[in-house]
């Protein structure tokens, strides 16, 4: 049997239904045990005094690609049948910002912030409020955004075929990098850790 | 080295495992490009299942629902397209249906009149690596029958009463005409609703939804 099994059939839209909720009670409960569930750890990231999310985050890539990458070389798993978001160049920049400045803003990134609202945290409830809101202000102007929002379509590529490299080596260049950011963050950590202490 | 090993902390060797887990990729990993191999027995069980078709009823409520996970295909000529087609349809003919851009991850639902076009633009598909290829059941006669002039009883029993509105109201929301008892059998009155639309551009959501306010 060879995933991905629920887009061709293998099971159906309520098994699909239960995984989702089983699989999201795991996320959740991963995200509020790595502390992102408060707002303060995840909004010092952008101070560099902890590296916490950044290094999470990461880490999640490099699990996640190196057990795709084997599923796939062991037959498991047929990588060319796994959906790819197309790209769309300038409204993914326009969006990256909004969603990074409603971070360092907010405290939270949505999926976050679900699981502060599953504690209780009220500033949590506001963010999902403003979230809710959003969706409902971009639903309502999207005749007029709609030309932008669908502007520079660059398709469903992935990196190794934008720069027509073997996927091995993207593979192996992306967890290079992830250590290498793991070392450089715990410096900064010390370097900023060390600052703080001379003030 | 075994000394040094066991002085680092557990985040240094999962680095390490997962550097060499990399490095192995290097050479292992799949290129990209994927053989494909027909197992008839695959290809049985899969007929004899019909997990390969779509029901016209279902695809009414996907298109009602706005769902988009997938491409509807339309097999047949220009023409009949330009005619009517299922709202939301892409005009492809079966000659040009490898180099029309439909990606093997994708979910296509393909018809043509009758079911036999497609079916065997399902096995094209399906032979050239595709996976989610599918096909409407019974085709766009099919969709005729059951969507577009469903035969609804004239005198219902409480239960058919209420699968008939039900039948009705998806009828009416595809501009179709659901027939009645003696009147269909008649002479059945089945004028295509119109597609006012350019041949090849998908049919506009927004005329779905504003029908749905009414409801």
């Amino acid at each position: 049997m060879m995933a991905p099994f629920f887009k061709f059939g293998m099971f159906g839209e309520e098994t699909s239904l239960v995984l989702a909720f089983v699989i999201g009670i795991g996320f959740g409960f991963a995200l509020e045990r790595a502390g992102f569930g408060s707002a303060k750890k995840l909004v010092s990231q952008f101070y560099l005094n902890d590296l916490a999310v950044f290094k999470v985050m990461f880490t999640a890539i490099v699990t996640a690609m190196l057990g795709v990458t084997y599923l796939a070389w062991f037959g498991l798993l047929d990588l060319s049948l796994v959906y790819v978001t197309p790209t769309y160049v300038l409204p993914g920049i326009v969006g990256g910002l909004v969603l990074g400045f409603g971070f360092v803003v907010g405290g939270y990134c949505p999926g976050t912030s679900v699981a502060a609202m599953a504690t209780g945290k009220i500033d949590a409830l506001v963010y999902g409020a403003g979230m809710l809101f959003g969706t409902f202000v971009f639903a309502e102007i999207y005749p007029l955004v709609e030309r932008f929002h669908e502007s520079t379509l660059l398709g469903p590529v992935t990196i190794p075929q934008y720069f027509n490299l073997p996927y091995g080596l993207v593979v192996f260049a992306v967890v290079a990098v992830a250590i290498a950011g793991f070392y450089g963050a715990s410096v900064v950590e010390r370097l900023v850790a060390a600052r703080a202490k001379e003030r | 080295m075994k000394r040094r090993l066991s002085t680092l902390g557990v985040n240094q060797r999962l680095a390490m495992l997962a550097l060499v887990l990399g490095l192995v990729a290097v050479f292992a990993a799949p290129t990209g490009g994927s053989r494909v191999t027909l197992d008839p027995k695959d290809l049985a069980v899969i007929v004899a299942k019909e997990v390969d078709h779509v029901r016209v009823q279902d695809l009414a409520d996907w298109i009602i629902t706005g769902r988009s996970d997938y491409r509807l295909i339309d097999l047949r000529d220009e023409r009949s397209y330009a005619e009517y087609h299922i709202p939301t349809a892409e005009n492809v003919p079966l000659a040009s249906l490898l180099d029309r851009g439909l990606a093997r991850n994708e979910k296509i639902v393909l018809y043509s009149d009758g079911g036999i076009h497609a079916a065997q633009a399902w096995f094209l598909l399906v032979a050239n690596g595709f996976k989610g290829a599918y096909t409407l059941f019974g085709g766009l006669d099919e969709w005729k029958d059951q969507i577009l002039f469903p035969r609804l009883a004239e005198k219902p029993t409480p239960e058919e009463a209420a699968r008939d509105a039900r039948i009705r109201e998806i009828s009416l929301h595809f501009g179709g005409q659901p027939q009645t008892g003696a009147e269909a059998a008649a002479a059945p009155a089945r004028a295509l609703p119109k597609v006012d639309l350019p041949a090849g551009a998908p049919a506009p959501r927004p005329a779905a939804k504003k029908r749905k306010e009414g409801c």
